[in-house]
């Protein structure tokens, strides 16, 4: 696959790698079809909202860019998820070293009834003109949305004209709601502009540089401990995008290496800065759980000539922590003890959590009946494939975010214990365990932690503690009506209101 | 950062100056509003006829924004939405309009189902009045005209009560001591929840009974009785002001624009007295109410008292937000607590023609001899700039102003307007006799202390 950064903008996921937002089967049978071009997108004739390519979240996340200026080009209720910028960071402790004179600036063109008629391209340019008078940045990201895609606007002829005139460089980011069923082309939409705007050819190769796309789905904590180990073997990270100053970004190509924290997030940007600049890159595994974590930090050394330090690293750090797992696992044995020899969790949430939170939860010794995930494409075919080699075969529902397709299958395959996001409707009303999936971006508890192998026994201690009391689940499942009706769930398909007929 | 141009030395290209072009407006759009009142009416589930993310962006821009709040049981994901893409913006939306509303009236539990259209279907024509019309002897599904770029948040909210009376309603017998209680915007208003309960709660005192519309269970029957009070009191300087004009053509119910919430003693007694003369309660009654109320919320005061002269006495302060939060405010700091009211900035866009009056209603009846500037603007730049020029010890806004207050105002801060990510906000509400207490409660730790 070659990127074409002559295109203003991205394929879609669909396009690019066969991206489906539906599937409903063995793990086996996905890949089987995946792999003889017979996946398809369907159309819902129930569908419930689940987030775009602009928020789920551009917006946020662009805004945290600390020395740049985003312009959401939208009317003004696609720009509110960014109205957090100025405080929910903050909160953050200075002393995990995050950046104590942070100072973010955004603008909505807040494209009304007028615009939608005449054009909003010169509020557009007011904006890019307003962002340089106002904070003199170094960069200015410009984020679409459905309405200006719809009335036409002409994005790159106002950035053409305007970046002669403008200090700051102006990145475009073509991230309407319309242009994709798969969220993922949001992502894909952003690095297409970072790569084509932002990168800067290298002046020098830093050795000891590595880019991490980290997307603080994970937490500031799993930031400290990935510049822990790769401090260990004498390596620095460059995590973008949050917080990432645009100087950051431009260094980009002077990296050894990039290294993923969640795959099909660094995808489109890793395969770029190889094919511009020849940075190497590895997109399995991500460093979540021990096994996980060891391979990450060989496949880094592999690509830095750190072997022997890497090995030495493992070592020690397995002396550490190998430990405190033993333990967790015993707490695991004695729940299944209790529990006719099994404990089943039901998690992931992305193709990346899908291919690293299974193994990890082998190792707790834990098991998943089913493996939920938003989207599923090509470019992770392999490494589906290498994970049903290691845990076997399993079931798995690709189900774009759908609140009552997850609420049946969770009923269906009734789990010990179930993950799930903090704005999945219900989801936490159950008789048996729930838990959160991930915590706040801006949570600095090393009790929040997932990555390395820090984050895998904090991990597996936060889902341990899970387990030891239900009494709000229970109590909101008993005194709180269920939104979804009866039948829903007494059917056996959670995926009832798809229609059979494939679409592009 | 500088504040100069740098880019301009041919000038700009921009043809003009668009003031709207802002740093995060202090509302959402008109979707998002006629969203949260969707959600904010129990057993109605919202339909979004819209792109996939409205939802989820309301969700973090709204509900989340509004001290922290979930949507409630049809809200955040669990929203039906028909997340049109590209091939609907080519060959319509209807039909995939026409499948959800089906299969949501036969999956998700409801007594009401309300069609809330995106900036979508608006741009490519979609006929969703004739779709909603095709479920009448289905369900009670109605149809919100509005769309995300007509207008904001407060606006949406006039749609949704427009639709709610256009579709809805019919003659109903007055009810004597009935009232409606509008205006007070579900989720722009972050309190929202607290200040009707407490609004029902003080109005019962005095044998009013109050219909909040959305804090009963039975939202539906709440709304059927619409049409049953005797007076509509719509809680704003100038929202849904049309709404009670439009109740009045229709049903003939005379109406009362609040232009304050009734924070602290002064101001609830005052509303006392006002719903008491229209609704003809004999004012002995109410008397003995306001003297007995009075008595005991300012007997607890006494126990405040003494650290808030410590922690923040007469202190210059400013009020952000809508304007209904600011007229209330405003006024309880100079009335009530003897602060000096320096900047008053109304952050919810009113139209031209009320800004004259919200003006006159900011700066007059104050005690003290200060009367503050009033600033009409929702961008949070110039919303900053303008607190750097005045010295002040208390800012009352969003969380937007929480970490500038200290730095650049050395202010304490308090979050009591959209947005507010700082604080969880349930039932909390400084309505009544004691709410202005629970305002100082959940401010007045910072300074106070033995000395």
């Amino acid at each position: 696959m070659t990127i074409n950064l002559d295109a203003p903008t991205c394929p879609t996921r669909e396009q690019r790698a066969n991206g489906i937002n539906a599937f409903n089967g063995k793990a086996t049978e996905l890949v089987e079809r995946a792999r003889s071009g017979q996946l398809r997108n369907c159309e819902r004739d129930f569908q419930q909202n689940a987030g775009c390519l602009l928020n789920f979240y551009l917006t946020v996340r662009v805004a945290t860019i600390r020395d740049s200026a985003m312009i959401v080009h939208s009317p003004v209720g696609c720009a509110a998820p960014a109205a957090l910028y100025r405080e929910v960071f903050r909160r953050l402790w200075t002393s995990l070293n995050r950046a104590v004179d942070f100072d973010f600036h955004w603008l909505t063109t807040n494209i009304g009834e007028r615009d939608v008629i005449y054009g909003a391209a010169d509020k557009l340019r007011y904006a890019i003109e307003e962002s340089e008078r106002r904070h003199s940045p170094e960069a200015i990201f410009i984020l679409t949305s459905c309405a200006s895609g719809i009335i036409g606007e002409d994005i790159e002829g106002v950035v053409s004209e305007l970046q002669p005139r403008t200090r700051a460089t102006i990145v475009p980011i073509h991230c309407e709601g319309i242009r994709s069923r798969i969220v993922q082309t949001g992502y894909d939409a952003f690095w297409h502009g970072i790569l084509k705007y932002l990168v800067g050819k290298p002046r020098k190769k830093q050795a000891d540089l590595v880019n991490v796309a980290s997307m603080l789905s994970y937490t500031w904590q799993d930031r400290v401990e990935i510049t822990r180990l790769l401090g260990k073997i004498g390596l620095r990270p460059n995590f973008i995008p949050e917080f990432a100053t645009v100087g950051e970004f431009r260094q980009m190509s002077e990296a050894a290496l990039t290294a993923p924290v969640c795959p099909t997030y660094t995808d489109y940007l890793s395969r770029g800065l190889e094919q511009e600049f020849g940075v190497p890159y590895f997109l399995y595994p991500s460093p979540i759980g021990m096994a996980n974590t060891d391979e990450w930090l060989r496949q880094v050394a592999a690509l830095t000539g750190k072997g022997k330090e890497a090995e030495r690293v493992i070592k020690e750090e397995r002396k550490v922590w190998e430990p405190r797992m033993d333990k967790i696992r015993a707490g695991f044995d004695e729940l299944k003890k209790k529990n006719g020899g099994q404990y089943r969790i039901m998690g992931s949430l992305g193709q990346g959590r899908l291919v690293t939170q299974t193994p990890f939860f082998h190792e707790l010794g834990v098991t998943t009946p089913v493996a939920l995930c938003q989207d599923f494409d090509d470019l992770l075919l392999e490494d589906v494939e290498n994970l049903i080699k290691r845990v076997g075969d399993f079931e798995i529902v690709v189900n774009t975010f759908q609140a009552a397709e997850v609420a049946h299958t969770a009923r269906k395959h009734d789990p010990d214990m179930v993950l799930s996001c903090p704005f999945q409707g219900s989801a936490y009303k159950r008789e048996k365990g729930m838990t959160r999936i991930h915590a706040l971006r801006a949570d600095g508890r090393t009790w929040s932690a997932q990555a390395g192998y820090a984050g895998a026994v904090a991990c597996g201690n936060f889902l341990l503690q899970a387990t030891h009391n239900r009494s709000f689940q229970n109590t909101m499942l008993a005194k709180t009506e269920d939104p979804y009706r009866p039948w829903f769930y007494e059917q056996p398909d959670p995926h009832y209101f798809h229609r059979k007929e494939a679409i592009g | 950062m500088g504040l100069t141009l740098i880019s301009g030395e041919g000038g700009s290209l921009a043809a003009r100056d668009y003031p709207e072009v802002a740093e995060s407006p202090r509302f959402t759009c008109a979707l998002g509003g006629a969203y949260s009142a969707a959600l904010a009416t129990y057993g109605a589930v919202p339909i979004l006829h819209s792109g996939s993310g409205c939802g989820m962006a309301n969700a973090h821009g709204m509900t989340y924004a509004s001290g922290l709040n979930s949507g409630g049981p049809s809200g955040t994901t669990v929203t039906p939405c028909s997340s049109l893409i590209e091939e609907h913006v080519v060959f319509g939306g209807e039909d995939k309009l026409r499948r959800l509303i089906e299969t949501t009236i036969s999956v998700m539990k409801g007594d009401l189902y309300v069609v809330i259209p995106g900036c979508v279907p608006a741009l490519i024509g979609d006929d969703v009045d004739s779709v909603v019309s095709e479920f009448k002897d289905k369900a009670k599904v109605i149809h919100v005209k509005t769309s995300g770029f007509v207008g904001n948040g407060f606006l949406g909210y006039e749609h949704y009560l427009d639709a709610v009376i256009d579709s809805l309603l019919t003659e109903r017998p007055v009810e004597k001591k009935l009232v409606n209680i509008l205006g007070v915007v579900p989720n722009q208003n972050v309190f929202w929840k607290g200040d009707l309960i407490y609004l029902r709660d003080i109005l019962s005192k005095i044998g009013v009974e109050a219909n909040p519309i959305f804090t009963d269970f039975d939202s539906l029957g709440a709304i059927g009785r619409i049409p049953a009070a005797s007076l509509n009191l719509v809680f704003s300087p100038w929202v849904a002001h049309g709404t009670v004009k439009k109740l009045e053509d229709r049903f003939g119910t005379p109406y009362e624009a609040i232009n304050f919430l009734p924070v602290g003693p002064k101001k609830t007694s005052a509303l006392l007295r006002t719903v008491g003369r229209l609704l003809k309660i004999p004012k002995k009654r109410v008397e003995e109410v306001i003297a007995r109320e009075e008595r005991a919320a300012y007997r607890f005061v006494e126990y405040m008292a003494e650290l808030f002269m410590v922690a923040m006495p007469h202190s210059y302060f400013a009020v952000i937000g809508d304007s209904l939060t600011v007229a209330t405010l405003i006024r309880f700091g100079a009335n009530e607590l003897g602060w000096n009211p320096k900047l008053a900035i109304v952050t919810d866009d009113p139209p031209e023609e009320y800004r004259e009056g919200i003006e006159k209603l900011l700066t007059t009846n104050l005690e003290g001899i200060f009367a503050p500037k009033v600033i009409f603007d929702y961008d949070s730049h110039r919303i900053r700039l303008a607190l750097r020029e005045e010295p002040l010890q208390v800012i009352l806004g969003s969380s937007l102003e929480k970490y500038i207050a200290g730095t650049e105002n050395e202010a304490h801060h308090l979050s009591v307007s959209y947005p507010v990510y700082d604080r969880m906000i349930i039932e909390r509400s400084y309505v009544g006799y004691r709410g202005g207490m629970r305002m100082i409660e959940d401010m007045s730790h910072a300074f106070a202390g033995p000395i």
